[in-house]
């Protein structure tokens, strides 16, 4: 047996002439049982229902609320909206870029280790 | 995967339990054997086995048929054996990945006549049951559940080099055991 070849086959077929374990008995008995116990969680749950629920009705307030000021409230909102924005590009030029660019960066570090790893296992 | 199994994975994920139980019949000793390899302990491996088709019974709507269904299975199985062993997974990524070549598979002309020696066949049975669990688990995917060096990268979502070094070593450990199989035949 000092052929590597010939030590290569013997093992090759051991493993390949490996029989699978004999089950002591079977389970799908004790599988079917469970799983009529155990329901499938539903696609939409309750919890899905009430968060749109509760974001419609927000949407839908705001709208109601901005349809029923006063013409003369809406105008000063506008120009106190305009402020604000003014206000920023004057005394915080940066932040508006630098939100932008963390953002990015958040996105870049959850989804480029992920996509690595596909293209690490795919490529080779 | 087989047509008649596509039908039944379909008509399991409309909640068809009868579909359900044939795929469960079809498949329960390949789960089983490969829980058995790992954990190296009936009752653990039939509780494992279980366990994987009461979850695949659950997520089935989600499986979306972008791998074989028994592969799938194999990934739950596999994910539940890293629970009951939580070195299993790390004892895997640091196999690395040193064996980058294609592995050859050796041809077998006349096994028979290889195997005309039980002794031998025996000494490398029993070597193959007591190498490690994660040598165990690369081992069996690859002989006993018959999948591609790819197929068990994907299904253990490890790098496909590290999956070849592990096969390699684990021959290799089989390769030792045979050659101090002959020198206590010359010592004999």
């Amino acid at each position: 047996m000092d052929n590597r070849i010939e030590q290569d086959a013997l093992i090759e077929d051991a493993l390949k002439s490996q029989p699978l374990a004999p089950m002591p008995r079977s389970i799908t008995a004790n599988v079917m049982s469970r799983i009529q116990v155990e329901k499938r969680p539903a696609l939409v749950t309750w919890n899905d229902f009430v968060i749109a629920l509760v974001i419609a009705l927000t949407i839908g307030a705001v709208y109601i609320t901005v349809q029923s000021l006063p013409p003369v409230a809406l105008a000063k909102l506008r120009i106190q909206g305009i402020l604000l924005y003014q206000g920023f590009i004057v005394n915080a030029r940066w932040l508006v870029p630098a939100l932008f660019f963390g953002l990015a960066a958040l996105f870049a570090s959850l989804s480029i280790p992920p996509l690595l790893k596909m293209t690490t296992n795919d490529g080779r | 995967m087989a047509t008649s199994e596509q039908i039944l994975v379909q008509k399991a994920q409309k909640g068809d339990p009868e579909a359900f139980e044939a795929l469960v019949n079809e498949h329960q000793q390949y789960v089983y054997n490969l829980a058995l390899r790992v954990v190296k302990d009936e009752n653990e491996a039939l509780d494992l086995a279980q366990e994987t088709f009461v979850r695949a019974w659950t997520a089935l709507p989600n499986f979306k048929g972008q791998s074989q269904f028994r592969t799938w299975l194999y990934r739950i199985v596999t994910n539940l054996c890293y629970n009951r062993l939580p070195n299993l997974r790390r004892s895997l990524n640091d196999l690395g990945d040193d064996v980058m070549e294609d592995i050859p598979e050796p041809h077998l002309d006349t096994p028979a006549q290889i195997f005309e020696d039980s002794e031998t066949k025996q000494h490398l049975q029993d070597a193959i049951q007591s190498l490690d669990s994660n040598y165990q688990l690369l081992i069996t995917l690859r002989y006993q559940n018959e999948l591609s060096y790819e197929e068990i990268a994907s299904t253990l979502n490890l790098p496909l080099g590290t999956v070849k070094t592990g096969i390699f070593r684990a021959k290799e450990q089989l390769r030792k055991s045979l050659a101090q199989l002959e020198e206590s035949w010359i010592t004999a």
